[in-house]
């Protein structure tokens, strides 16, 4: 038995960034990851971080001069979640958030700068001023370079407080008694699974992208990071909201970041009209609008006829100045180069929005505490309610540092002052003996259905019922598929091999069920949130909401049981935007 | 008449089963795939699911899926497939764990061997534009390793840090806030240092981003003398 103070799943930006938080606070600390920390899908992320940092002061069209504060961040986030962020994490993000940029500048985070010097910043789509950090348009793997060589360094000045499982996928959440007691993981390459006990958990693993086949999200976002927890009984919340990112390259998937709107350009419809004028809530703010707003006016020109091939409407970036692309797109023109041989100075970009985001996923409060004793989580993973129903542009980044670092001083706190009996050791053999037995009845199985099959039928299912529009018909035949396609996975899947070692096939299977499960959750509450707010639109219920509400949903003698809890919003009245810059709404 | 399909040979090796690595050959079919990591996708999916390979982002961003495939080093998620055959093999210079994947250990050692991490030389923050500018080709590395397995020092001594490495401590050798730059370079100035590089720019044609090691490695012996 592996034993630490505390367990970190997942090596992305909040799971470094806690391992990180962990050492410093002098906990023995293991890191386990699917993968190799720099091949994590936050170094994809590539528009930037929200911070406001010197209060920087901005000319308007009429000349009026504006200073940037981290109320108007803290308002600008509310009105693109649309009131549905609980208020005590919103302000935790906005009020830490220059600290953590303070952080990376000391270990020499590579952001690109203005000529004097100042952090250059760009403007996201949903925000009122260009408040973003960035690294060209390559942030996430400049920061995550930064994080990695601080892990570095820590490993190198204390050896033996960090300790870093590269490659190994954790199983199993172990809980008794409503206390975590460590995590059962397996080595891919090695093929066999062992027990990790520790007092306390932090849980870090990413989105759950994979469940749809349109997304931006990598292979490894299958939805298994959250089904973990969720079969250890914690809380699910607001999983029905799913981002859809404006800009995925038609048929590839590829994210062509938001830099790219941010720094001028425009979508065009086939006639080459910039058809966002057209509809009346993205008239004002044209590509500025929200993602929500943006992609289901895309969605709605191409189902009226006037998208190119019926699938897409085009990226026009061919007005940009060339240095400015070079300055601050260089992966988009790399990726346009490399993958679809298009040079954005000439041609367009073939466009169609695709799933970007999971907002919902384990519930969390503003310090990263779950329901579960000793049980933390960040990041993408975690729905601490920053995002309410629809996130804006930089914040995730951010998101992951400023709550990954709560998680790590929780932790500490937790250690100290709880003393959690150590469970008995028939508790974790029988654990561990449970999960021997999934593996190795899934590899002597002698089904004929692949699991690739399952899950090209689950992206198809969800793609079509789960989207940007919605309804009550299509959602309950989804979850009737879902229902179906979890039956032939219990009988008669197949799975190539006899051996679990370097098998991904067999990780892929195990995957997989975390995938049928999170994708019935999202169906689920998806179905009994009869009221359209933010992304989660319903064609059948387009109405906004009378009442702010979560779900929460919880696994209940083996199915999802959907309750409602409000908002955490203080008193604190939030100022119109209007009041503070009259210049945005005429 | 148009190919419908296309042949895939990979290489296959269980160092606790096989005796010796072999190709097999696998057809594939033309619609819908477009890369390398497409097939090997589409075989695990579909033919051999214990086909064994890393991949992650699938658009170049990651660094999991660096290969050898028809002559050529590269990430599979950029490299297109090829009419008739496609030869793919694992990155050399590293030991197999099971077919494609390979142990990348004696790389990230390497890497993190130079100090990776700034060490200021005071409390002040901020970076002037300029400096900031002359990283901008650095930064792009994604250490997938290619570079690393095309050198052929690499293979010959096992001490010889790699091109990826030594693009790195170029990056903190530039960087104007870093304080320890002499002992940066007494590190690499061994006999197993950088001056083992003999300038073959192997690792500038194999990487993947068009970055330029060998250029960076000759500026770290400049520094040196």
């Amino acid at each position: 038995m592996k034993t630490y103070d505390v367990i970190i799943v997942g090596a992305g930006m909040a799971g470094l960034r806690a391992a990180i938080g962990c050492v410093k606070h002098d906990l023995r600390t293991a890191l386990i990851s699917k993968v190799h920390p720099l091949r994590s899908h936050s170094v994809a992320a590539s528009g930037g971080i929200n911070a406001v940092l010197d209060n920087r002061t901005f000319r308007t069209e009429n000349n009026t001069v504006l200073r940037d504060s981290q109320e108007l961040h803290f308002n600008d986030t509310l009105e693109c979640g649309y009131d549905l962020c609980d208020t005590d994490a919103v302000e935790m993000l906005v009020s830490r958030a220059p600290a953590m940029i303070r952080e990376l500048e000391r270990w020499g985070c590579l952001f690109s700068r203005e000529e004097s010097g100042n952090f250059a910043l760009r403007r996201m789509s949903g925000a009122r001023f260009a408040r973003t950090l960035y690294a060209s348009d390559k942030t996430g793997r400049v920061i995550m370079n930064t994080l990695y060589e601080q892990c570095i360094r820590l490993r190198q000045n204390k050896p033996d407080q960090l300790r870093i499982y590269e490659e190994w996928i954790v199983l199993k959440l172990l809980v008794l008694n409503n206390t975590v007691a460590g995590v059962i993981a397996m080595d891919i390459a090695g093929g066999k699974p062992e027990i990790f006990y520790a007092k306390t958990v932090i849980w870090a693993t990413g989105g759950s992208g994979r469940i749809y086949g349109r997304t931006s999200n990598p292979g490894t976002h299958s939805g298994f990071g959250m089904a973990v927890p969720y079969y250890a009984g914690a809380s699910l919340k607001d999983m029905e909201f799913i981002q859809f990112h404006p800009t995925q390259v038609w048929d590839s998937n590829i994210l062509i970041s938001e830099a790219a709107r941010g720094e001028g350009g425009f979508l065009i419809n086939r006639k080459g009209e910039r058809f966002l004028e057209t509809y009346e809530d993205s008239r004002a703010e044209k590509e500025f609008s929200g993602r929500d707003v943006i992609s289901r006016n895309m969605r709605r020109e191409i189902l009226s006829g006037r998208g190119v091939d019926a699938k897409y409407v085009h990226l026009d970036m061919r007005h940009i100045k060339q240095k400015k692309i070079w300055d601050r797109m260089s992966g988009v023109r790399e990726l346009c180069k490399t993958h679809l041989n298009l040079d954005p100075q000439k041609d367009l970009i073939p466009v169609a929005p695709g799933q970007h985001y999971t907002i919902g996923g384990i519930y969390t409060n503003e310090n990263a505490e779950t329901e579960i004793n000793g049980f933390f989580a960040a990041g993408e993973c975690a729905c601490s309610g920053v995002h309410g129903a629809n996130r804006m542009g930089g914040n995730a980044l951010m998101e992951t540092l400023v709550f990954a670092d709560r998680a790590a001083e929780y932790a500490a706190r937790y250690i100290q002052r709880k003393k959690p009996k150590t469970p008995k050791e028939i508790f974790f053999e029988y654990a561990l003996s449970g999960e021997e037995e999934r593996i190795r009845n899934l590899l002597s199985g002698n089904g004929e259905i692949r699991v690739s099959e399952i899950r090209k039928r689950l992206n198809a299912t969800m793609d079509a019922y789960a989207g940007i529009f919605r309804d009550g018909m299509g959602l309950v035949e989804a979850a009737k598929t879902i229902k179906e396609l979890n039956q032939l996975y219990n009988t008669t899947l197949h799975v190539d091999g006899d051996s679990a070692r370097a098998n991904y096939g067999l990780i892929d299977a195990l995957e997989l069920r975390g995938s049928l499960d999170i994708a019935d959750v999202i169906i689920q509450t998806a179905l009994k949130r009869n009221e359209s707010i933010g992304v989660h639109f319903r064609n059948d219920f387009p109405a906004g909401p009378t009442r702010l509400r979560h779900s929460m949903c919880k696994l209940r003698k083996g199915k999802p049981d959907i309750r409602y809890t409000p908002v955490r919003s203080k008193a604190k009245p939030v100022k119109p935007l209007h009041v503070l810059a009259p210049w945005i709404r005429k | 008449m148009k190919e419908k399909e296309y042949k895939i040979l990979v290489f296959r090796f269980d160092p606790l089963k096989d005796k010796d690595y072999s190709f097999q050959q696998f057809m594939v079919p033309v619609n819908g795939l477009r890369t390398i990591l497409d097939a090997l996708i589409y075989i695990r999916d579909n033919r051999d699911g214990t086909l064994a390979f890393r991949s992650s982002c699938e658009q170049g961003r990651c660094g999991s899926c660096a290969v050898h495939a028809n002559g050529a080093y590269g990430l599979a998620c950029e490299m297109p497939l090829k009419k008739g055959k496609n030869v793919i093999r694992p990155l050399a210079q590293l030991p197999v764990i099971k077919d494609l994947m390979v142990d990348m250990s004696r790389f990230w050692e390497k890497y993190e061997s130079i100090k990776p991490y700034l060490v200021r030389k005071n409390n002040e923050l901020g970076q002037s534009y300029e400096n900031r500018q002359e990283m901008d080709g650095m930064i792009d590395c994604i250490l997938c390793g290619a570079c690393f397995s095309a050198c052929l020092m690499t293979g010959m001594n096992p001490e010889f840090h790699g091109p990826a490495a030594y693009l790195a401590l170029n990056r903190f050798l530039k960087d104007e806030r870093d304080a320890i730059s002499e002992q940066r370079l007494d590190l690499v100035k061994g006999e197993n240092g950088v001056f083992r590089c003999h300038s073959m720019f192997n690792c500038n044609e194999a990487c993947p981003k068009n970055l330029k090691p060998a250029e960076n490695i000759l500026d770290i012996k400049k520094s040196i003398l």
